[in-house]
């Protein structure tokens, strides 16, 4: 029964084992070729799972496979076990679906980079531990997973060890993330401590039933949100994320775009009973999501990296998801996680062959015109943008506007306000998105862009002799195993919002709701309402841009603005200054006024003492040592002659 | 009997190594034989105990009718996975001296050994006097071995190493005396309990020295830092682990009302170490000096769960000993590997490592997580049940040791990028081999330990204790 959903799980563990484990006894090529097929592996585990849930009654479709116990202490047990239900499954797809694309355009992409074994069999164990995050049958299994996907973003980001910036962003990224892992960990403390065990079905029954109080349930859930808030880049801890585009872009597209990064709506909507006992917390859920769809849309329009302005996008766009959770929109929230890893993955990847077009440059100001020299690149990428803006019919529209209908019918102060930001966030999403297509693609060509569409003229006529460089020069686009996953990825971008149309047509709300229940359902006249407000707003944002970019003009226009949003509102700087540098400098107080003047100080009187008393410094040193090892020796020899004589 | 199997052969081996006039090749040869057969003596035992029943392999000779002394061994099950961190330890250490060939090897060998050998013989001990003589048996060939074979300021670090371990000695040996005269015997089974703070305190300093928690440490970076990279694993990963044994063993179950009474006290000074280990090993300058400062917070972990006396603190005190063990006696193998190759474990000449050397990288990085302990590693295990199981006694304890969480990512992160990533330290040439085939032989057997913890840490934590209750097991009364 769960045979298929194991068999996803584990796939990529092996993969990511037997890399390891080969070392340079294989080719690049073939460690490629392992990462890639193990998650396809997990992803046919993942259909086969689908498929014998879609053959059973709605309410059979939960099951809990336990292999063994995991760790036992006191009374306290956690099963290595995987929970298999609709919304797993969903997550399950996604994350091997996508993982797999992905993997294997990086095979394209990743040609020729050193140490690519080792970046193969990361992104294998990245898969492995976030199916494990998605599959987990407890909390603490879940938080395993929880660590394992931060450690992987770590390993990624940083992959290029030898830059500093790289590994100076690997890091943040890890103590960001140890940090709402510890929130996290905190709140699953207290649950033991009242509950005694971490197993989901327990805990959402005492959180329902009243079993625990509103401050044990308040907190838990708080901590549960703290821990999402960072996985999930949501302020106030998003600074890692763009920070995190240093790693390889199809790391970006992965993990800091289509899974990782959502995970934190994943465990909102996992954990739904806890965060319903604790209404506040949800709410606030909800209103962090809104604050992070509005300001990261906003420095959105002024950065001039191109994958930074998706990093900001994505932040942006889980703002739209934790805000449908926030409002109990379960099955909205994951539907715009779908698509989103569609179409975010989509733009990174396309974005990807554009940086290696132009043979590393991430700067947009050198870039513009591309779609003469990039053709399919330019159509992938246009759909992947008008997706992000949520035209219809492509994906982004229906799960976007979704969540800001199920906003509206929230109803009170809290559900219009979030629904204004929701549309707010659709006129910034309009406009950052076409500055950034209209400025690379559109134009005329930059220097740049011209310089290297002659470059790659001559590398494809050598190509054509070269065999083993034939793939990576076949065209100026990239080679199959990269435009294959983009065109796949185009296609789902394009039709994917198709799972679900809001009041019409529901398979996957209906799928997800023997899961997860929502709180709210918007009634069909708010969803076009809605729609139509949205899809308003998205136009307003592009004409906005349009008339701006065209003109050479920047979005903002207001240096004072622009250099606050430019800042990214300073909060790595507020950071540095409360946090980071009195951390350092507490510990550099520590070593130098109390460990290094007490400690060793003391030591050196001491010394000098037994120095002086013994006259003549290297005898006594020697002479000290010698006398008390002679005497402990002697003490002990006497000791065992008494016992034996005595006895 | 095997037990006392356990405690003789490393020491007879000890005396042979030393007495037979062999090359220093079959001197060696000779001490890795006998370090590898007490693993598999050990790994025997191991498979024929029966983790619910009690103190086993028990062997009592009665040697001082009078005063109720005996020799007294058996294991328990916590005791038998410490005894066989040591054997293991011990035996990788040994590996690593004849991998660099250390001089004067019979000398060394034989204290080798004999380290081993007592350690085994304080894990082992059911009487308190018995205790008492391994514990100080233990701290001679340490004295030694650092105070010989160390680094350039050896003499320094033995003789403060020396005046510490000194002064908790004779508290202890003052507390022994009073509580075994007090309770008219010195058998650790069959003593009742006291609820005298003094000879309580005296135990109590005497671990704390030995583990060592704040303000007791003063020889703690010396003695890691100067020691020779062997010792100093068996030192970090092994010897600080009799302080947990004794406070399991001989605090708890007969001191339940001071420790009840003094419990904040307690938790607080493990809590401070905990937190001032962390911070100070970020600063650090130094590979060893991370490594060092970080064992000293690990050491306050896994004393606070050892102080809250709760089923699940406990098991996971124990579980944490063990990881502690097996991962600091790597980190200082490898830190030892570096300083070899680059003749300098300074931080800011290193750097940049991992470039051509893989199976350097992938150990080290491997290695170093386990150090922060990254969810789903056996060290999470332990820290996630010790904090789970000081929660009960005060949430800020546990909520410091969230804290704690973060500051070991920063070391742990620091650690490892300052052997392996950025630009090529000024120490690091370039031609610096990858790890060789002998010096993997010695870390991978830690590695795959810690390994097979990981994805089964209930092997330990489930066992060290008979049926889950440990709190009272070990107090007589339940936590």
């Amino acid at each position: 029964m769960t045979a298929g959903a194991w068999a996803c799980l584990l796939s990529p563990l092996v993969g990511a084992g037997a890399i390891t484990a080969a070392g340079t006894r294989i080719t690049r090529r073939q460690a490629g070729w392992i990462a890639t097929l193990s998650v396809f592996v997990a992803f046919a585990g993942a259909l086969v799972t689908l498929i014998t849930l879609l053959g059973k009654e709605a309410e059979d479709r939960q099951h809990l496979s336990v292999a063994y116990t995991w760790l036992e202490a006191g009374g306290f047990r956690a099963d290595a076990s995987i929970l298999v239900d609709p919304l797993s499954v969903v997550m399950m797809l996604v994350v091997s679906g996508v993982g797999g694309l992905i993997v294997w355009y990086s095979m394209g992409y990743m040609a020729g980079a050193d140490e690519e074994r080792r970046y193969f069999a990361y992104m294998a164990l990245f898969v492995f531990s976030m199916l494990l995050l998605v599959e987990a049958g407890n909390l603490l299994l879940l938080l395993v997973g929880w660590g394992l996907v931060g450690l992987a973003s770590y390993l990624l980001i940083g992959f290029d060890h030898h830059r500093p910036a790289a590994i100076a962003a690997a890091k943040k990224a890890f103590i960001v993330n140890a940090f709402g892992d510890a929130v996290m960990a905190l709140g699953f403390f207290l649950l033991i401590s009242r509950l005694g065990t971490l197993d989901f079905a327990p805990v959402f029954e005492a959180a329902g039933n009243g079993a625990l109080s509103d401050t044990v349930v308040t907190l838990a859930a708080l901590g549960l949100l703290g821990g999402a808030a960072a996985k999930s880049a949501q302020i106030p801890l998003h600074t890692w994320l763009p920070d995190a585009m240093e790693g390889p872009t199809p790391v970006s597209a992965l993990i800091h775009a289509a899974t990782m990064v959502t995970a934190g709506v994943y465990l909102i909507c996992r954990t739904h009973p806890v965060f319903e006992a604790a209404p506040e917390v949800q709410h606030l859920a909800a209103i962090l999501g809104a604050a992070t769809l509005l300001v990261a849309g906003l420095v959105a329009l002024v950065q001039q990296d191109i994958k930074r302005v998706i990093a900001y996008s994505t932040m942006s766009q889980i703002g739209y998801m934790f805000l449908g959770a926030g409002v109990g929109a379960y099955g909205f929230a994951i539907f715009h996680l779908v698509t989103h890893a569609f179409f975010k993955a989509l733009l990174f990847l396309a974005a990807g062959i554009v940086i290696h077009h132009l043979a590393g440059e991430q700067d947009i100001r050198r870039m513009g015109g591309l779609r003469r020299f990039l053709p399919r690149t330019h159509l992938a990428f246009g759909v992947g943008t008008l997706a992000l803006i949520g035209i219809p019919p492509l994906a982004g529209f229906w799960s976007k506007d979704a969540i800001v209908a199920s906003a509206l019918a929230t109803g009170g102060t809290l559900g219009i306000l979030l629904y204004v930001a929701g549309i707010a966030g659709a006129v910034l999403t309009g406009a950052y998105a076409l500055r950034l297509y209209w400025i690379v693609f559109q134009g005329e060509p930059s220097p740049l862009v011209l310089e290297h569409a002659a470059g790659h003229g001559d590398g494809h006529a050598h190509g054509a002799e070269d065999a083993a460089g034939h793939e990576a020069h076949a065209h100026a686009e990239g080679p199959t195993s990269m435009l294959l996953p983009v065109g796949a990825l185009t296609v789902l971008a394009a039709v994917g919002g198709l799972i679900l149309i809001p009041g019409l047509w529901k398979p996957l709300e209906t799928w997800l709701e023997t899961a997860v229940h929502p709180l709210v359902e918007a009634s069909v006249a708010e969803e076009w309402v809605t729609s139509g407000g949205a899809v308003l707003a998205g136009a307003v944002g592009i004409w906005v841009a349009w008339r701006a970019v065209s003109a050479g003009r920047e979005l903002v226009p207001w240096p004072h603005l622009r250099t606050v949003l430019e800042h990214k509102l300073y909060f790595d700087e507020l950071y540095d200054r409360l946090l980071s540098r009195p951390a350092q400098l507490l510990a550099a107080r520590l070593r130098d006024d109390v460990e290094q003047p007490l400690v060793q100080g003391s030591l050196d009187e001491i010394g000098r003492g037994a120095l002086e008393a013994g006259g003549g410094v290297a005898r006594a040193q020697s002479g000290l040592l010698r006398s008390y090892a002679f005497v402990v020796t002697a003490s002990v020899i006497v000791l065992a002659v008494v016992f034996l004589v005595v006895r | 009997m095997l037990t006392t199997l356990l405690i003789v052969l490393p020491l007879a081996s000890a005396l042979v190594v030393w007495l037979a006039p062999l090359s220093k090749e079959s001197t060696a040869g000779l001490a890795l034989l006998a370090a590898l057969a007490e693993v598999g003596l050990w790994a025997g035992g191991v498979i024929n105990f029966d983790f619910e029943g009690g103190v086993q392999y028990g062997w009592t000779r009665s040697w001082f009718e009078d005063l109720g002394i005996s020799y007294d061994v058996g294991f328990y099950g916590f005791s038998l996975w410490l005894a066989g961190l040591a054997i293991v330890v011990g035996a990788v250490a040994i590996g690593y001296g004849v991998w660099v060939e250390r001089e004067r090897a019979r000398a060394y060998y034989g204290l080798m050994l004999f380290l081993i050998g007592s350690v085994v013989g304080v894990f082992a001990s059911q009487d308190l006097l018995l205790f008492y003589v391994f514990f100080e048996a233990m701290l001679i060939p340490l004295y030694v071995l650092v105070g010989v074979w160390g680094g350039p300021r050896r003499v320094r670090a033995t003789l403060t190493f020396v005046l510490y371990t000194m002064a908790g000695s004779l508290l202890m040996l003052a507390s022994v005396v009073a509580f075994g005269i007090g309770q008219g015997t010195f058998s650790l089974l069959d003593a009742g309990q006291s609820t005298n703070d003094w000879v309580f305190l005296g135990f109590v300093v005497a671990f704390a020295v030995k583990s060592p928690l704040l303000p007791f440490h003063g020889w703690l970076r010396e003695a890691y830092t100067q020691a020779p990279p062997e010792v100093a694993a068996v030192l970090s990963g092994v010897v600080s682990k009799t302080a947990v044994f004794g406070l399991i063993w001989v605090v708890l179950p007969h001191f339940p009302e001071p420790v009840d009474d003094l419990r904040t006290l307690l938790l607080v000074l493990a809590a401070a170490t905990l937190v001032y280990g962390s911070l100070l090993a970020f600063r650090q300058p130094d590979v060893r000096g991370i490594v060092a400062y970080s064992s000293m917070g690990q050491m306050g972990l896994i004393m606070l769960g050892v102080f809250a006396v709760t089923d699940v603190g406990l098991d996971g005190a124990v579980l944490q000993s063990v990881n502690h063990g097996l991962v600091s006696a790597a980190m200082f193998l490898l830190a030892g590997m570096v300083e070899r190759r680059c003749g300098t474990g300074d931080c800011s000449a290193l750097g940049g490592m991992a470039k051509g050397r893989p199976i350097l990288a992938t150990v080290v990085m491997a290695t170093g997580l386990i150090v922060l302990a990254v969810p789903g590693s056996a060290t999470f295990a332990g820290e996630f049940a010790i904090l789970s199981g000081v929660f009960d006694r005060g949430w800020g304890y546990a909520a410091v040791g969230a804290g704690a969480i973060v500051l070991a990512a920063m070391y742990g992160l620091r650690l490892i990028s300052a052997i392996l990533h950025d630009a090529r330290g000024a120490a690091v040439s370039g031609d610096e081999p990858d790890l060789r085939a002998g010096e993997l032989a010695l870390v991978l057997p830690l590695l795959a330990v810690l390994l097979v913890l990981s994805f089964w840490p209930a092997a330990v934590s489930g066992t060290s204790f008979s049926s889950g209750d440990t709190a009272t097991t070990i107090t007589g009364s339940p936590g």
